[in-house]
């Protein structure tokens, strides 16, 4: 009997220990630079994963602890990437951004970029939404937030969305609180006429849901001082460094940065590149980031008219700023750490232990590059930020060189 | 007096006329045109959304925009001819209409591609949504080879469907729309026949175009060489040559051996298509093939959603494996420009001949340390990769990497 049991314990051990014995990680990123701007990294260090979170952040993790090891010697090792500004309510309808071919599909962007977290930027309004969460968001791959537009059907264009009696405050908020992990904030885009209220529902639909307001600033007839005025801190002023029509540029006849626009940056407003097809100018943004005014996000206003021009993706805007004299910490920072804030999702955009283990490994290349904006200018630079390999949630999503593959032998 | 303004007038208009006698001259790049057996230093010049010239030392005083392409490769503008861009919201649909399509811009000009063939993403039955729902809204000139199944590639449940796979509905539509129609495909079957081959055929027959056969999933597994010597017609489409799976046979045997039909069947005019897709491109059975000589006929990329991000990525990736393999830049730009154009019945693309769209495709070859997955996940190291500098469609340029066709900033009028 006793031989029974004894001989019975070594069985229940020999099933048991294999977990023990085995490496204590699954994933370990090992010789790179991590830049983690949240918690002021930005050295020589490992990263281990483990059940798809970040497990371990130190110097000299031994190889042997994980299943799988990344060579990154030669990278930077940062959180994934959050784009906060994009158009990705993709579907059948023509000549439309909700649930329109304006629209592009996220997951055919944002990994090979770096990009773990994408924010719609109020493409779906309180009516669309539904049909943008289970046609787009449920079914993508990455990680979709969405600002929630104030007009119903959200960007259907003329005359639908400027239709002051589909911005409803009360349905606009029912659906939010629906949603609250995956709707962000409140936004006010597209409005050519001389009423406040379109605004000042949006404002008023961020104010009860306690979330940021979302300002993409197409409304001709309203002056931007009293915008930046009415805006709260946290709020977020998108297509800043934009020369377009509908709007004050924010430089004033000198090339000098608007009082009113240093103000507001002040007080607390954010702001983003929201670079699209029209709405980035070497022109506005060379003289801004002279005067240190640089940009709190790289948005990219991804959608079928930017994707393809000057924009192209995420790390062509980071590396605009970066040749324009943006220290690389602060232009990780603009791409994780503060667009998680900006959107309250602090469990985002960085490498914390226990954080979901989203992580870009990014190549810094040096050679002659041309940077593109929607004036059709360039700048030339002499560095360029490439996406080498990109995880979400410990798996990955992106391999541009195999460094996770095994080699083939013939 | 009026006659005096009128003759200014005219001078004024041929002066203009004359200062643009070219919308584009792509100066100084080495011009791959394997149509014209050109691989030369030489000058592509475009008027008008079409080639004017290809010759040595065009004069840029009278073009519009002067692109500098030294160091670069000018070719035609790439054709893609396995693709699904059949792109929607159907939620239960594989491909047709579904999430698994992609929209084709996001993929095409930055790999310098112009036109892509969808393969057979739609059937009899959903071809005119596909058109008006993607043909009609790309940039990119999107041809198709449409199902031998009525539904298209909705699921492998309606693959099955015997009933649905009708000729004559099937070469009706292509009658209907042969500007975009260029083929009947075939697909993921399951049974012990040969009936969809035979009726993609048969449509193909009646509507005088190719088939492209997706050869796989047979229980049990049917011969590629009764497929390729008995059932398909010189000029037949085999796609998805380097595949390694159940109940597909392959073209390398467990020697490491190219099947010695696989040559015959070449020869005899069947077309082999790369398709690499998701699963379908091993190294284990691409290694072997370049190193007997067996080359593909074109070279594809079965762009999807689980190929886009994958070993796949996108065609100059794709490209640069077989460059890597050893096959030469003309080689290469000849499987993804005149090959496929041909296969297609589409003389008018994949060449620079003056009076053709100018669709011109600009690239770096790049020397370095890089890696190249196959389906399987397993990497291969190579010295060379392609990058796009520069895609023109139609005479437009519709990717610029580098701002290669742009002035630079500081010269922009500054006015605030």
């Amino acid at each position: 009997m006793f031989e029974l049991l004894k001989y019975s314990l070594i069985l229940v051990w020999c099933f048991l220990s294999p977990p023990m014995w085995a490496q204590q990680y699954d994933l370990l990123i090992k010789g790179g630079t991590v830049v983690d701007p949240k918690n002021n990294i930005f050295e020589p260090l490992d990263v281990a994963i483990l059940e798809g979170k970040i497990q371990e952040v130190s110097s000299q993790i031994d190889p042997q602890t994980a299943r799988q090891v990344l060579d990154a010697r030669g990278l930077l090792v940062s959180p994934g990437l959050i784009d906060v500004h994009t158009h990705v309510f993709v579907g059948g309808r023509e000549g439309i951004f909700a649930g329109g071919f304006y629209s592009v599909s996220p997951d055919d962007f944002s990994f090979r970029t770096g990009i773990t977290t994408m924010v719609d930027a109020g493409t779906s309004g309180w009516r669309s939404f539904p049909e943008f969460k289970t046609k787009v968001i449920d079914a993508s791959q990455t990680r979709i937030l969405a600002f929630l537009n104030i007009a119903g059907a959200g960007m259907i264009g003329k005359p639908g969305e400027e239709e002051l009696s589909d911005m409803e405050i009360e349905a606009t908020l029912n659906i939010i609180k629906q949603y609250p992990q995956t709707i962000v904030g409140a936004k006010i885009g597209h409005y050519t006429g001389e009423s406040w209220e379109p605004f000042d529902k949006a404002l008023d639909v961020a104010r009860q849901a306690k979330k940021p307001l979302f300002l993409e600033c197409h409304l001709p007839q309203l002056p931007l001082d009293q915008l930046l005025d009415k805006m709260r801190p946290g709020d977020i002023f998108t297509h800043t460094y934009g020369a377009v029509d509908d709007r004050l540029w924010l430089l004033d006849a000198n090339g000098q940065v608007l009082p009113s626009v240093q103000d507001a940056r002040e007080k607390g407003i954010y702001f983003d590149v929201g670079h699209g097809g029209g709405s980035f100018h070497f022109k506005l943004a060379q003289p801004a980031v002279q005067q240190n005014f640089y940009p709190h996000s790289m948005g990219t206003d991804l959608h079928r008219f930017s994707m393809n021009a000057g924009m192209k993706n995420m790390l062509n805007i980071m590396s605009k700023f970066l040749n324009m004299g943006m220290d690389l910490p602060a232009v990780i920072e603009a791409a994780t750490w503060n667009p998680a804030r900006m959107i309250l999702r602090e469990d985002l955009g960085h490498l914390s232990i226990g954080a979901e283990a989203d992580v870009a490994l990014i190549r810094v290349r040096s050679g002659e590059f041309g940077f593109v904006d929607a004036g059709g200018y360039k700048l030339t630079g002499d560095k360029l930020l490439q996406s080498e390999l990109t995880i979400k949630g410990g798996k990955i999503m992106w391999d541009l060189n195999g460094l996770a593959a095994k080699p083939f032998k013939n | 007096m009026t006659r005096i303004l009128s003759l200014t007038l005219f001078l004024w208009c041929t002066l203009l006329v004359q200062g643009q006698e070219y919308d584009v001259v792509i100066k100084g790049g080495q011009v791959i045109d394997p149509k014209n057996n050109l691989n030369e230093l030489l000058d592509v010049a475009v008027k008008d959304g079409k080639v004017a010239a290809v010759a040595a030392n065009i004069p840029v005083s009278n073009a519009t925009t002067v692109i500098q392409a030294q160091g670069l490769y000018v070719t035609p503008g790439l054709i893609d001819m396995h693709t699904h861009v059949f792109q929607g919201t159907d939620v239960d649909s594989y491909l047709a209409n579904g999430l698994g399509s992609l929209p084709p811009d996001g993929f095409t000009f930055r790999a310098g591609v112009t036109t892509v063939v969808d393969a057979g993403t739609s059937g009899w039955r959903n071809f005119r949504q596909f058109k008006h729902q993607t043909i009609d809204q790309a940039q990119t000139r999107v041809l198709a080879f449409i199902s031998i199944v009525g539904a298209g590639m909705y699921g492998r449940l309606e693959a099955q469907n015997l009933n649905d796979m009708d000729p004559v509905l099937t070469a009706f539509m292509i009658d209907l729309y042969s500007e975009h129609i260029v083929g009947v495909k075939k697909h993921h079957y399951r049974g012990d026949n040969f009936t969809p081959v035979e009726r993609a055929v048969e449509a193909g027959n009646m509507a005088g175009v190719p088939v492209m056969v997706d050869f796989g999933e047979h229980d049990p597994m049917l011969s590629i060489k009764t497929l390729f010597l008995e059932k398909l017609r010189p000029g037949d489409i085999f796609t998805h040559t380097y595949s390694y799976t159940n109940n597909r046979e392959t073209v390398v045997d467990e020697n490491n051996q190219v099947k010695p039909f696989i040559f015959q069947a070449q020869k005899r005019g069947i077309i082999f298509d790369v398709g690499h897709g998701g699963g379908s491109f091993i190294w284990h059975q691409v290694v072997p093939s370049i190193k007997q000589g067996f080359l593909p006929d074109v070279i594809s990329t079965d762009l999807h959603f689980w190929s886009m991000n994958a070993g796949m990525k996108d065609m100059t990736n794709l490209l640069s494996k077989f460059l890597n393999l050893g096959m030469t830049m003309e080689q290469v730009i000849g499987r993804s420009t005149w090959e496929p154009a041909q296969v297609i019945q589409r003389p008018q693309l994949g060449h620079l001949s003056p009076g053709a769209e100018a669709d011109i495709a600009v690239f770096r070859l790049h020397e370095g340390d890089f890696g190249f997955m196959d389906a399987r996940g397993r990497m291969m190291k190579g010295t060379q990769k392609l990058e796009t500098e520069l895609t023109l469609r139609a005479g437009k340029v519709v990717w610029d990497l580098n701002g290669l066709s742009v002035p630079a900033w500081d010269t922009e009028p500054l006015k605030y």
